[in-house]
């Protein structure tokens, strides 16, 4: 079964319980406390009721039974009591008293001292009750006339007062806020641990997380460390071999390129030329990509707008076929603070895809809130499909296969482009236009 | 006819060493190949040399070392190898005093464009050598940093700069209120340029004085000369 209002948040879940269970024990705590207040408040009315009913019967017992009427008259009965003789208990429409209550008035009226025995009620039948808001009283007396009492019965309360309600509220409302806090606090290290594997998704070189807290978080936070650490000599060893690799061919290229210049026949050896300017590329994309996943460069100001167009200028120099379709539109002047030997790279690598692959590069370049740039370059190329988007970011993948072999390339550019921009505070991600081709939108922080 | 320049190529590879000094003697170069700092001081000593090509990563004493000990001895024209794309090595190299550098691995025709640019350079006129005190050059406000290879704005903004723009400026900078005719700049832009290099030379100058704010139709900083050639009109301060 699917609990559709159940909260995914694990804080949220873990309030919800505990307010759940808090409710349920102020519920039941506050129907305890008023039942017994109740009880309390039955006994204390039946006490009270039954010593002015007992009083008063005891006054009109004493008197001679002549002057019965006008004692009765001058009594001062009070607002909520009102009695009369007659020869019979009077005719109600309520219902005799339950047995419960009935005894306790009962017992209670047995209690008051009548001066002699013989003056004692010879019968008596009680009506009414709570649910009536009055009760009757009917006695006999010993000369056989009734003395019918009408007496208001105060409803029962099961509260002491407003307040009192107001105070429990906001007890359980600063409970309830408490529970909150402390559900928060209890799961932060759990978002902590989320936003920290995030983190790390994006920079292998993230901070780590701190190991303090209750123990299991602790432990958490110390596994997660090192799994950190793990993950981060991993990368670190196959970049290093990467580097070694590209390192020890560049020797052996450099031979072949003085070999080459040793060939008569000029067509094999401007090809064998072309094939080690690709090969050279390759290594040189693989150096890069090692080299930038230290960026110890140091952060100066640069005019971007400038550098756009000067990477428009130099591409457009060595596709001569597309420079006009290689424009700028944005700003003359805007400068940023960035590694500027690894931003040149990575908008170089965005440039030449968009060149090589879409034969054309349209940049925009645009300022966001102040704080945020954002760079457009799009192409005219055949875009991406849905299922490739998220592949072309992986080292070494290189796009379809039909598309590849023609245009060279290893693979590195879109991620090493990627990295840089991550490690500036920036991002680039792909989509393909309505128009078609592909546009690549670049942020980057001011 | 030129005499045939003799250069000192010091490489720890047999190999590229020996196809090195075929492939320039080839091109009318004589060349002396050594594989370490101890073979290059006994070469230094017994010969006349117009340019070293020093490989940074040698083994034992280390290229660095060895250019310092070169500096010592004479202002000749280094061309360093480094290490493909190491901008660290690069930027040391030439804050050493090197004259170019060209990453490894190189094109040889390549290498061999610098290696005339800078002979050129050298048999130029000695106050206009490269300087390896310089650590910048400032005109008009604007800073031109050879060892950053980069150019810094009025408010120490770097404005990107292509190499051939570099190159450009660099030598406009350098020889700054003197005519630099068409044929010099052509030398120092060849090996850079896909396109034709006459139009690469006006359009490289024409980019750099949008670079630096200079108007086009009347500019102020590089002028053209009449008759082909352009000239940096300011007064220029080293750093």
């Amino acid at each position: 079964m699917k609990l559709y209002l159940w909260p995914r948040s694990l804080a949220t879940r873990t309030a919800l319980v505990l307010l759940l269970g808090l409710a349920i024990v102020q519920v039941a705590g506050l129907t305890i406390h008023a039942l017994d207040r109740m009880d309390v408040q039955r006994l204390a009315q039946a006490r009270d009721l039954a010593v002015r009913v007992a009083s008063f019967y005891r006054t009109i017992a004493l008197t001679d039974p002549g002057r019965r009427p006008t004692v009765l008259a001058d009594l001062h009965r009070g607002p909520d009591l009102t009695a009369a003789l007659a020869g019979s208990p009077p005719d109600v429409d309520m219902p005799e008293m339950p047995t419960p209550e009935q005894r306790l008035l009962r017992v209670n009226m047995s209690m008051v001292w009548m001066g002699a025995p013989n003056l004692r009620w010879r019968e008596m039948v009680i009506y009414g009750g709570h649910p009536w808001g009055k009760v009757v009283v009917a006695m006999r007396l010993p000369d056989g006339e009734w003395l019918n009492v009408r007496a208001k019965l105060e409803p029962l309360r099961p509260w002491h007062s407003p307040t009192f309600l107001v105070a429990f509220s906001l007890m359980t409302a600063v409970a309830a806020v408490l529970t909150l806090w402390a559900v928060r606090r209890l799961t932060a290290p759990v978002r902590l641990l989320a936003e920290a594997a995030e983190a790390l998704g994006r920079d292998v070189n993230a901070p780590p997380l701190p190991e303090n807290g209750p123990t299991e978080v602790a432990v958490a936070a110390v596994a997660f460390n090192t799994m950190a650490s793990r993950i981060r000599r991993f990368v670190q060893d196959r970049t290093e071999l990467l580097t070694a690799i590209g390192h020890d061919l560049r020797t052996p290229i450099t031979r072949l390129k003085l070999r080459a210049e040793f060939i008569e026949d000029d067509e094999q050896r401007g090809k064998i030329l072309a094939d080690l300017e690709e090969l050279e590329a390759m290594v040189s994309a693989t150096l890069a990509f090692g080299r930038d996943s230290r960026a110890m460069e140091t952060v100066t100001s640069i005019d971007l707008a400038e550098l756009l167009r000067t990477i428009l200028d130099d591409a457009g120099d060595a596709r001569p076929d597309v420079a006009d379709r290689l424009t700028y539109e944005g700003p003359s002047h805007l400068t940023v603070q960035a590694r500027t030997l690894s931003l040149k790279r990575a908008l170089v690598n965005l440039v030449t895809n968009a060149v090589t692959y879409g034969g054309a590069a349209r940049v925009r370049l645009a300022l966001q809130d102040d704080r945020m740039v954002v760079i457009e370059i799009e192409d005219d190329g055949p875009g991406i499909s849905p299922a490739e988007m998220d592949r072309v970011f992986e080292p070494f993948h290189r796009g379809e296969p039909s598309r590849n072999r023609e245009t060279g390339g290893v693979g590195l550019g879109l991620p090493i482009a990627r990295n840089i921009l991550r490690a500036h505070g920036g991002d680039v991600t792909l989509a393909n236009r309505p128009a078609g081709g592909l546009r690549a939108r670049v942020t980057l922080p001011v | 006819m030129e005499p045939t320049p003799h250069i000192l190529v010091i490489d720890d590879d047999r190999e590229i060493r020996d196809l090195l000094a075929r492939f320039l003697e080839k091109q009318r170069i004589r060349v002396t190949a050594v594989r370490d700092g101890k073979e290059a001081r006994r070469a230094w000593l017994n010969g006349h040399y117009q340019l070293v090509v020093l490989d940074l990563m040698l083994p034992g004493e280390s290229g660095l070392d060895l250019a310092r000990w070169l500096r010592g001895q004479s202002d000749i024209p280094i061309v360093m190898l480094t290490a493909m794309g190491e901008d660290t090595d690069r930027i040391i190299g030439l804050e050493l005093g090197a004259d170019d550098y060209v990453p490894k691995p190189f094109n040889p025709r390549e290498l061999l464009a610098r290696i005339r640019a800078v002979l050129r350079r050298a048999g130029d006129q000695a106050d206009v050598r490269h300087d390896p005190a310089v650590r910048g050059y400032r005109f008009a406000d604007w800073t031109l940093e050879p060892a950053r290879r980069r150019l810094l704005n009025p408010d120490g903004v770097e404005v990107a700069l292509t190499g051939g723009e570099y190159d450009l400026l660099l030598a406009l900078v350098e020889r700054a209120n003197r005519v630099l005719t068409r044929d010099m700049l052509l030398d120092l832009l060849r090996g850079r340029q896909a396109g034709p290099f006459d139009r690469a030379i006006d359009v490289a100058v024409s980019r750099l004085r949008r670079k630096l704010e200079d108007d086009g139709r009347n500019a102020q900083l590089i002028k053209t000369v009449r008759g082909g050639g352009y000239v940096l009109a300011a007064t220029v301060d080293r750093l």
